[in-house]
């Protein structure tokens, strides 16, 4: 039996500040961000200002088919624009380098940089062009003339699956991307015996991150190696591909990530406006620029999975599930790369917030016709406990319970071990759901008639916090590191591979540094995400970055204090868990002849060791089996968060129009860092969920080419939309977390779009089964009610297509 | 063509040679070296690119160069007052009313202008000077809180 | 992304637009606030285009001026923003102020220009309904054919077409809406996903006049639901001689959600903006016959 990671740094933990002295830690305003000055004055440097002397631009050229085979592709006219300079194809690239899957299923990486003889969905990359300025690439670009035999594309997951369909990847293999099977207990007998069982189908739309920052890179190529500044969430992770797709090694591609302007799960693949111009600057000798247009990042970056459910349950009279069959469909669109991890999440996150003993599930993702799906904020959780949650205030209505009653009579409990080896530490769930209730009123919800118009409702979610298992690359399988250098001129730097794309990891780990070395924020300098300088880090991705880059850094800091202090214990004869280091000072505590100060502590602990600067080096490692990702059963994550919401909500009974009035948000992050950072996390979550909810989706037509890449018709919400909204902080301090951390930014997207759709449900007495719930399609519900009778709406093709279904592929998982 | 225009940047009067059809955004950040100002979408609709035309917030994306001649162009550079931040910027930091940032530049050269215009507004009225800034990360709710606190700011240092 | 390559010209007069651009013909287009103009050139749909003649230096064209009795007189260079805060659009016309705060968002305001929406002539657009229902009039200047006067009613003459013909040397340079005289009430909504940044699905501008409770006169003005924004004559018609009761409104509103023949597109289906007509048609009205001053 390997060592545990608590053994392994049982020294260095030892000197870690207690809780009760936190000075930082979990405060609100004791500090500020490390980059506010930098980006509220615009001085900041995203990848788009990075601008290098003589630098040349790319621009990509696009398919506007969805399905089709390059027949050629002519450059005569292209060459003719001034400053042009050169050209890529396909076949410019080293063949059989894809791009794209976690390393364990590399044989699926399914992207070519530039496709070489077919395009799979609207906009995939068919060519590059280079020239002197962005005018010049843009004007040739579009000059670029590419002839295709158009293929019909395929744009239900559904039909994909059929044996009939057009393979779009690979023959023989039902166009299924991936396929994820998890199963625990006995279902059949749990069905079997339940008084209540139920077959409900839920679905959701395509959404995209649209994160404000556009997609971009610039490369420049010296000395044989290429130093890339890109919009990434994993510098390291796209490091990786970016060389396996030119095919040159890791070694000789240094990757620096500037700030991010946003990714939300956008940015963790890598694509070919990150290729194109590593190869022209190679080609040139120019650092070349290319920065994506906004339909650009529409198509060609990644969007949230449309997810089909069928969900079946079993209960007790009583209200206790004893059961759940479910199958997911995601459509996976055009490639894998990050969405092969949506099946897994998409079955995790449906075995808990609540206890399900047994559980039959599973999920299939077929490629289709559209643009990727991948990772996006609440990964799978945003789909899942829209349906799951939806379909909780079914059953209670089924069964005559009240809601909330439902839920808490299957919430969660601290330190419970899920059926497929879900290992949950913190929990406050219970306390999530009664703050909302609370503020919401709910014990007199029913002031508000049902059918009347307005209605409150809630839902509950759980997520990873610290998702141990692998995105796209794992060398060391999901772990993370940093370095700590203690200087004695009265600062600390510390290396901290740790991605920040907005959500202030820069800010977590400054001050994380700061609070164990007792020296305030602006005496720790930082540096970050650059393959030369700073270690490994998995990138920002699964809820990990405060969880397991901030235990790393501690780890750092605690190795670097350990060493500092056992010196200084040696000096004082004492133990170095009696030394205090508080406000630049090194003492034990009530003894003033041993207080000296950060500066000569580690002057002396220099001069003891021949002028060794004191360091420190940390990391740290979800334990968890290694086949998890494979067997789909054991602990994905180290500690996992809760989150619960209520909405009141205003619906015009004529137009359909919802006007979202209060909303609620319970948090377990266990202790927050920051508790304005994590209020920010979760304003933001509501403003994602209720975009979600009400108002995104990707629209195409027949042909699958996207009808509104832009943000006039794909409407997220405006500062007029976000309705008015309370968040309440409800943890513990988690035993893994940092300083008692657990995550914020993620979960807490997930219960929104069904706290607001379950109000919706009570204020106009119909069950909503799909999303969005925009205007029109209320208002037609709303008719149809009215007409019919009808009181469920949504996802009404899907019994038949899960009926027709082919049986799952036998021996493939 | 090119052409040579005259307006005042941040308070400097400039000359410059600039092409007809080179946008705003276009100009400052690549001619100008002024890379506060953003690229979001290049199509009005997200706010990422906007400065102040004689005190007015408008797009830098959809605007010409050319159209600066003989006006006077704000950046978020150009704020600063006094060697000091703004108080809208400085609120900003304070009321941690950022995360990514990109929108940051746009959504507080708007709060400017607004509060320029209008020293004591609602809280509606904020939001709606905002709604043609759209934000990712926030949600909103700590800009507006920020901008308010700003105008209060403002309010005292009048009084 | 780039423009595609044009010459700029600062037109000094009237006289000098509208002769360059009878000259280029379909070559050039007249610039106000840019804020149509940029996207279309940028999206390359009018790739003829050569010239771009910027009327902003003209002087006199950015007027906002009311006089009683007569009603406002907008210049064809006055800022939709200027509209939207006129302290005597919002006391003498609310609803005018209202369709010019709906277009887009305060940045697209500050620069774009109540002619320019008009001129754009999107069915949608926000400014042309009031404009219609108010029978409001435009001057449109030309250098050889001098000035005339066109009422709303005859501005729009196609899909993107309007009085103002490019091609012959046309410029607006003055949008005149009758003052509200006594018993009179104007409203203007827009329907859309979002509050804010979003193109309108639906849009009706009403104009009453009141005889005691009955109607005496009313003006519809359906933008969204066709080809160009239109009346609704056989609603105005039914309105007339009655009292504004919600059996009434609801009636005018079925009314005139016959007499719309709208499509379906990205933003909404036919059916939907057929019924957003009958509901909003009732709004309109009853909130253009609660604006009446007592």
């Amino acid at each position: 039996m390997a060592i545990k990671q608590h053994d392994y740094y049982k020294d260095i933990e030892s000197v870690y500040k207690k809780p009760e002295d936190y000075e930082l830690a979990g405060k609100g305003n004791a500090y500020v961000r490390v980059d506010a000055e930098a980006k509220v004055t615009g001085k900041a440097v995203y990848t788009d200002d990075v601008d290098l002397p003589d630098m040349w631009y790319c621009k990509l050229v696009h398919s506007p088919y969805a399905h089709a085979r390059i027949k050629s592709i002519d450059f005569t006219e292209a060459k003719k624009v001034p400053g042009v300079k050169a050209f890529l194809t396909g076949k410019d690239f080293p063949e059989g380098h894809n791009l794209g899957n976690p390393e364990a299923f590399k044989e699926l990486a399914d992207k070519e940089p530039l496709c070489r003889e077919k395009v799979r969905m609207i906009g995939d990359e068919v060519a590059a062009v280079c020239a002197t300025t962005e005018e010049a690439a843009t004007e040739a670009a579009l000059k670029v003339k590419v002839e295709y035999e158009p293929l019909k594309p395929i744009l239900d997951p559904f039909e994909a699956m059929q044996p009939d369909a057009l393979p779009i990847h690979y023959p023989d293999q039902e166009n299924l991307s991936i396929f994820t099977v998890m199963n625990a207990g006995d279902p059949d007998k749990a069905f079997a015996e339940a008084d209540y069982t139920d077959c409900h189908y839920y679905k959701t739309q395509q959404m995209v991150h649209a994160a404000l920052e556009p997609h971009g890179a610039v490369a420049k190529y010296e000395n044989g190696e290429w130093t890339i500044w890109t919009t990434t969430q994993g510098a390291y992770v796209s490091r990786y591909w970016i060389a396996w797709g030119l095919g040159v090694p890791e070694s000789q591609v240094r990757l620096i990530k500037p700030m991010v302007g946003g990714g939300f799960g956008g940015k963790l693949d890598v694509f070919a406006h990150e290729l194109c111009p590593c190869k022209f600057a190679q080609m040139t000798g120019h650092p070349v620029k290319c920065i994506l247009k906004r339909d650009e990042v529409f198509m060609c970056t990644r969007t949230r999975h449309p997810i089909s459910f069928e969900i079946q349950s079993a209960f007790t009279k009583e209200g206790k599930m004893l059961a759940k069959r479910c199958i997911h469909i995601l459509d996976g669109g055009a490639y894998g790369g990050s969405g092969i991890a949506a099946n897994t999440l998409s079955l995790i996150c449906a075995t808990f917030p609540y206890k399900v003993e047994n559980i039959d599930m599973h999920a299939r993702r077929p490629y289709t016709n559209h643009p990727a799906s991948g990772a996006m904020r609440g990964y799978s959780a945003c789909q899942v406990h829209f349906a799951h949650e939806v379909h909780m205030d079914e059953v209670a209505n089924a069964l005559n319970i009240d809601p909330l009653e439902l839920r808490r009579k299957n919430e969660i409990t601290p330190y419970y071990t899920g059926p497929t080896g879900l290992e949950f530490t913190s929990c406050c769930f219970d306390e999530c759901l009664t703050a909302c209730a609370d503020y919401i009123d709910w014990e007199h919800r029913f002031r508000f008639e049902e059918g009347s118009g307005e209605g409150i409702g809630l839902s509950g979610s759980g997520f990873m916090s610290g998702t141990g298992f692998p995105v796209l690359v794992t060398p060391h399988y999901c772990s993370t590191a940093a370095i700590v250098r203690l200087n004695r001129e009265g600062y600390a730097v510390v290396f901290s591979g740790a991605n920040d794309i907005g959500q202030g990891c820069d800010t977590v780990m400054t001050m994380i540094v700061a609070e164990e070395l007792g020296l305030r924020m602006d005496e720790v300098k930082l540096v970050q995400s650059d393959t030369t300088a700073t270690p490994w880090d998995a990138g920002s991705f699964g809820s990990r970055v405060t969880f397991l880059s901030g235990n790393a850094t501690r780890h750092a800091v605690g190795d670097a204090k350990y060493k500092l202090l056992s010196h200084w214990a040696g000096e004082w004869g004492c133990k170095p868990q009696d030394i205090t280091m508080k406000d630049h000072r090194v003492f034990i505590k009530g003894d003033p002849e041993h207080n000296i100060s950060y500066n000569e502590a580690c002057f002396g602990y220099e001069e003891t060791n021949f002028g060794r600067c004191c360091a420190g080096v940390g990391s740290f490692c979800h334990e968890g089996d290694k086949d998890v990702y494979v067997k789909n059963v054991g602990n994905y994550a180290t500690a996992y968060s809760f989150s619960a919401s209520a909405a009141k909500v205003k619906v015009d009974m004529e137009t359909g129009q919802v006007d979202v009035e209060d909303f609620v948000f319970g948090h377990d992050c266990g202790r927050p860092l920051n508790i304005r950072a994590v209020e920010g996390q979760i304003e933001g979550s509501v403003a994602m969920g209720l975009g979600f909810s009400c108002f995104e989706e990707c629209l195409y037509d027949e042909n699958g080419v996207i009808l509104n890449p832009g943000f006039r018709d794909y409407r997220f919400p405006t500062a007029l939309d976000m309705p008015h909204m309370k968040t309440i902080i409800c943890s513990e301090q988690d035993p893994e977390g940092p300083m008692g951390a657990k995550e914020a930014g993620e979960g807490s997207t997930a219960p929104v779009g069904s706290a607001i759709a379950n109000a919706i449900m009570y204020a106009t007495g119909i069950t909503l089964r799909e999303l969005p719930i925009t205007p029109e399609r209320l208002w037609r519900m709303l008719r149809e009610h009215e007409k019919t009778g009808k009181s469920a709406f949504g996802a009404e093709d899907l019994p038949d297509k899960f009926a027709n279904m082919p049986p799952l592929p036998e021996g493939r998982y | 063509m090119k052409r040579v225009i005259k307006f005042k940047l941040n308070g400097e009067e400039r000359e410059e040679l600039v092409l007809d059809n080179m946008t705003m955004v276009d100009f400052l950040r690549k001619q100008m070296h002024l890379t506060g100002t953003k690229r979001g979408c290049e199509e009005g609709e997200c706010g990422a690119c906007t400065i102040l035309l004689d005190g007015a917030a408008v797009n830098s994306c959809m605007m010409l160069a050319v159209e600066a001649d003989g006006h006077e162009i704000t950046t978020i550079e150009g704020i600063r007052r006094g060697g000091e931040l703004h108080p809208v910027q400085k609120e900003f930091i304070d009321k941690w009313a950022l995360q990514c940032g990109f929108c940051t530049p746009g959504m507080i050269m708007s709060a400017v202008a607004l509060l320029n215009e209008n020293p004591h507004p609602t809280e509606h009225e904020i939001r709606d000077a905002i709604a043609g800034n759209l934000c990712r990360c926030t949600g909103y709710v700590k800009i507006i809180e920020a901008i308010d606190a700003a105008a209060k700011d403002l309010a005292k240092e009048v009084s | 992304m780039a423009l595609p390559t044009f010459d700029y010209v600062k037109a000094a007069s009237l006289d000098e637009a509208s002769e360059l651009q009878k000259k280029a013909g379909n070559t050039a287009m007249i610039m106000a606030g840019g804020t149509d103009i940029i996207p279309l050139l940028r999206d390359r749909k009018r790739t003829e285009l050569k010239t771009i003649i910027d009327i902003k230096g003209i002087p006199g064209l950015d007027g906002l001026t009311y006089e009683e009795g007569k009603g406002l007189k907008i210049g064809g260079l006055t800022k939709l923003y200027t509209i939207q805060n006129d302290p005597v659009v919002n006391e003498k016309n609310k609803a005018v102020a209202d369709a010019a705060h709906y277009v887009a968002s305060a940045q697209i305001r500050r620069k774009g220009t109540m002619a320019g929406n008009i001129c754009n002539a999107s069915p949608s657009a926000d400014t042309a309904p009031i404009l219609i229902a108010m029978d409001a009039s435009v001057k449109i200047y030309n250098k050889e054919t001098g000035e005339r006067t066109v009422p709303m009613d005859d501005f729009f003459t196609g899909f993107k077409k309007t009085a103002v013909v490019p091609e012959n040397g046309d410029i607006l340079t003055e949008i005149d809406i009758p003052d509200l005289g006594p018993g009179e009430g104007s409203a203007y909504l827009d329907h859309s996903v979002r509050k804010a940044m979003d193109l309108a699905i639906v849009g009706v501008a009403a104009w009453l006049k009141m005889d005691g409770r009955k109607v005496e006169d009313v003006r519809l003005a359906l933008g969204g639901v066709a080809i160009t924004p239109i009346r609704a004559p056989k609603a105005e018609a039914f309105l007339k001689g009655k009292e504004l009761t919600d059996d009434v409104l609801e009636q005018a509103g079925e009314i005139a959600s016959g007499e719309c023949s709208p499509i379906d597109d990205v933003r909404a289906s036919a059916e939907y903006r057929t019924d957003m007509i009958r509901v909003y048609t009732k709004r309109a009205v009853k909130k253009a016959a609660d604006s009446i001053k007592a």
